[in-house]
């Protein structure tokens, strides 16, 4: 193997490293990586030497921001996309690229594509460097991107950056309700993948001094995705086993097509074809004898603590609220007060507008939610799951970046997890797989998770719903618990005794309007509740 | 722009339009079905096509007329090869994974890719022209529409028009309306409540991919003699395809007709004023831009959700 062979080699490395950033780490499946390494190796080509003459530092720089600005700008779309149409976008965003590219041979050299002088100069006039890129010089600077990309990856993984990264990956919806901004990650992520691919596309084009449309193709994108599916779910070195395959590949390829008297770039195609759903059948079953929930990373800096509140104190209040679904009228003119230290109980038929009321007071940053439904991350360890909680309420600046510099402030330990652990009950889930838990450590998982967002108020949407009798009373403990830290608990509840039980004050909805709020005892004594609720519970 | 121009470039326009309405429509069924997309509709029109062309004309077509016979042969096979080829890849690459994106996201892509592979290693060559099994150039003497101002068109270009257009309709009342047509409703709506009614989700998305399949099957009928085609278009053809259901809304079978249309027409008026380069790059930059800015398509009207 020649040190160009070798060069090569290691730049689809960082290409694949870069992909399995949003692919494999953030599960965002990116169809187009060969886009994101056009953008780099045409970039370059076009403005450096040979092209517009910008010195070739430069036209490097501008094409991975280009590639960036790319990542960035379909991370936009995608922040309102889930996985299928995302997929789709960056498929089709490989395909126009390509077809551009042939579409004006006289800017991109149609398919024979561009030739630069090889060895480039890299020429610095103000420290008088001249540094020929001769291919072992590519195979030094594409051995160092790939180390420090692999570092950073590992180093992040186990701080505030690798939680951000799990929360996109594993439950997007939800880790939006904890308070992760999920949008901008994304775009995050997306952009510096972008921008290191688009480098490795440029690194490629200079130590060829060659740029054609076939080496960004829509195939090799999807030779890129199957790289870095192979490896699985977030593990730095399921890329280099990748692409190791993918280097087999052509061989194997040209010897099978030798050997067939076919084609040499069907057989490629058959083969990534093959491969590619080899890795789908397989991903599941090899993925789950590998799997491991670790332990939660510490976080940086600790937010305040919200469980402080002043008893009594208004955390949260909203009035006159009117909600219209199609025309059909949800909540007309309800109003509700969340106080600190207290357990305010929502009840009221279904349909009376709880579930609603529950969204609209959601909107206020003072409030969590958590669902109806159990959403569980399946693969994320339960404590970790509440460490997402914790990373989304902490809105510390620029934490992933100060902990990958490993600054001081980075290394205070965070009590938030272990904290919101105890006070839910579920010290004992550390670690623990979150499918294998019971069904009630699941509805109190939720409640942990938002627990340790700090938020001033919780919004619970039937917790107890699914949960046994032994389970309720834990649920109950819990509740007062937080009640008496000084949380503000809405709890929307159809189980009466519950309510009665361990709620401070109770507002009755009925057809999206508050028909009475008091004490239980109040409440159930109230005729016009009597009538349009409980009445027919008691006759 | 002269009278005759404008008419050949909108009619022109018109008539690729109903060939990716089609082709939108299928995909659009499926989306709405079962909110899988379906990656490899695209190659399954053109596979279908070259499955008959290798069935009825062998490894070495040359474009000749087909006989009576063998255009009903050609046909029933280019119908039959679409649903299969549909029913294949819903059977292996998706209903499997149903619940897991990623497994039929990439088994769609990878399906697609090993029928352009596998149709590349029997049929070798760049293009090929591929004979029109309903003859509609015979829809008038020279083969050739006279508009005002002496420009012409192909006649078939309206005949394409027009089948495309019919078959779309059809398909429409035939898919919306009726029995199937409320079980795919109800089955895109709550496939739980679905099956708590007795409908089976999996044998409604298999139905849903065997009909989308015939469609394409359609599709590549009539779009296939008219220009040489690769066993590699399939791609773009059915990325343009979903351009085309993406513009219209996504689940709706009338926005795909329509947003074929309208991208048929975009399409030609700027390779008219463009050049014959922009004749993909148009509605590929369509779909992204689409997906990126407003997924849920033009159309205003959008259910809220719960």
């Amino acid at each position: 193997m020649s040190a160009v062979d070798v060069a090569q080699v290691l730049y689809l490395l960082l290409a694949a490293l870069g992909l399995s950033l949003a692919v494999s780490w953030a599960g965002l499946p990116v169809l187009g990586g060969g886009a994101f390494l056009a953008v780099g190796a045409y970039g370059t080509a076009l403005l450096g030497p040979g092209g517009e003459h910008w010195p070739l530092g430069l036209a490097v720089l501008a094409s991975v921001g280009l590639g960036a600005a790319v990542g960035f700008v379909v991370a936009v779309g995608a922040s309102r996309l889930d996985g299928p149409p995302l997929a789709l976008a960056t498929w089709a965003l490989a395909w126009l690229v390509q077809r551009l590219l042939l579409a004006y041979p006289g800017t991109f050299g149609g398919a024979d594509g561009l030739t630069r002088p090889a060895p480039a100069h890299l020429v610095t006039r103000t420290f008088g460097l001249d540094l020929e890129l001769s291919p072992a010089v590519h195979v030094g600077i594409a051995l160092v991107c790939c180390g420090l990309v692999v570092l950073a990856l590992l180093r992040a993984a186990r701080g505030p950056g690798g939680l951000d990264l799990a929360a996109l990956r594993e439950g997007p919806e939800i880790a939006a309700t904890l308070g992760v901004p999920v949008a901008r990650r994304r775009r995050a992520v997306l952009a510096l993948a972008g921008g290191v691919i688009a480098f490795a596309g440029a690194g490629n084009a200079l130590l060829l001094g060659l740029v054609v449309p076939s080496d960004v193709s829509p195939l090799v994108s999807l030779q890129l995705f199957v790289a870095v599916l192979l490896g699985g779910t977030a593990r730095w070195w399921g890329p280099v086993l990748g692409v190791a395959v993918l280097t087999a590949l052509p061989p194997v390829a040209d010897a099978l097509a030798r050997a067939a008297d076919v084609d040499v770039e069907r057989s490629r195609g058959v083969l990534t074809a093959v491969l590619l759903l080899a890795v789908v059948v397989l991903r599941g079953p090899v993925g789950r004898r590998f799997s491991r929930p670790g332990p939660a990373p510490g976080l940086a800096a600790a937010a305040p603590d919200a469980g402080s509140g002043i008893p009594g104190r208004t955390v949260l209040a909203v009035e006159d609220v009117h909600v219209t679904y199609d025309g059909v009228v949800a909540l007309a003119g309800a109003h509700i007060d969340l106080r600190a230290g207290e357990v305010h109980a929502l009840v009221g038929p279904n349909g009376s507008g709880k579930t609603t009321l529950l969204k609209q007071l959601a909107r206020h940053p003072q409030a969590v939610r958590t669902p109806q439904h159990t959403v569980v991350m399946p693969h994320l360890a339960a404590d970790r799951q509440v460490a997402v909680g914790a990373r989304g309420g902490a809105r510390s600046r620029h934490a992933v970046l100060r902990h990958l510099l490993a600054t001081p402030s980075s290394r205070i330990p965070d009590s938030r997890v272990p904290d919101a652990l105890a006070a839910t009950g579920l010290g004992h889930v550390v670690g623990a797989d979150p499918q294998r838990l019971t069904s009630g450590d699941q509805r109190l998982l939720q409640v942990a998770r938002a627990v340790a967002t700090g938020a001033p108020a919780l919004l619970l949407d039937e917790p107890a719903a699914g949960m046994t009798g032994d389970e309720r009373a834990r649920l109950r403990a819990v509740l007062r618990h937080l009640a008496h830290r000084g949380t503000a608990v809405l709890l929307v509840e159809h189980d009466m005794r519950l309510v009665g039980e361990v709620a401070d004050r109770v507002t009755v909805l009925h057809q999206g309007r508050v028909l009475a709020c008091g004490t239980p005892d109040q409440v159930r004594s109230d005729p016009a509740v009597r009538r349009a609720y409980l009445g027919t519970l008691g006759a | 722009m002269d009278v005759g121009v404008l008419l050949q470039v909108v009619l022109a326009g018109l008539s690729t339009g109903a060939v990716l309405g089609l082709v939108g429509l299928g995909f659009s069924l499926v989306a709405g079905t079962s909110r899988v997309l379906p990656f490899a509709h695209g190659d399954v029109v053109v596979a279908a096509v070259f499955t008959g062309v290798l069935v009825v004309l062998g490894r070495t077509p040359v474009a000749q007329d087909l006989a009576g016979p063998e255009s009903v042969a050609f046909i029933g096979l280019v119908l039959l090869a679409g649903a299969a080829l549909s029913g294949l890849v819903a059977l292996v690459v998706v209903r499997p994974y149903r619940d897991r994106p990623l497994g039929w996201v990439a088994g769609g892509v990878a399906a697609g890719l090993l029928m352009r592979a596998v149709l590349g290693l029997a049929l070798p060559g760049q293009a090929y022209a591929v004979p029109d099994p309903l003859h509609l150039d015979a829809l008038s003497s020279d083969a050739l529409l006279h508009l005002p101002g002496g420009t012409t068109l192909p006649v078939r270009t309206l005949g394409v028009l027009v089948l495309g257009l019919v078959v779309g309709i059809a398909a429409e009342e035939l898919l919306v309306r009726g029995r199937f047509g409320r079980s795919l409703r109800a089955v895109a709506d709550d496939p739980d409540a679905a099956t708590l009614c007795g409908i089976d989700p999996g044998r409604v998305l298999l139905l849903a991919f065997l009909a989308a399949g015939v469609l394409a099957g359609l599709a590549g009928l009539l779009d296939a003699p008219s220009h040489a085609v690769s066993v590699d278009d399939g791609v773009v053809l059915g990325l343009e395809g979903i351009a085309a259901a993406v513009l219209g809304g996504l689940g709706s079978l009338r926005g795909a007709l329509l947003g074929g249309l309208a991208l048929g027409v975009a399409q030609q008026v700027a390779v008219h004023a463009g050049g014959a380069a922009l004749q993909d790059v148009v509605p590929l930059g369509v779909l992204v831009l689409l997906l990126a800015l407003r997924p849920q398509g033009l159309r205003r009207r959008q259910r809220q959700s719960r």
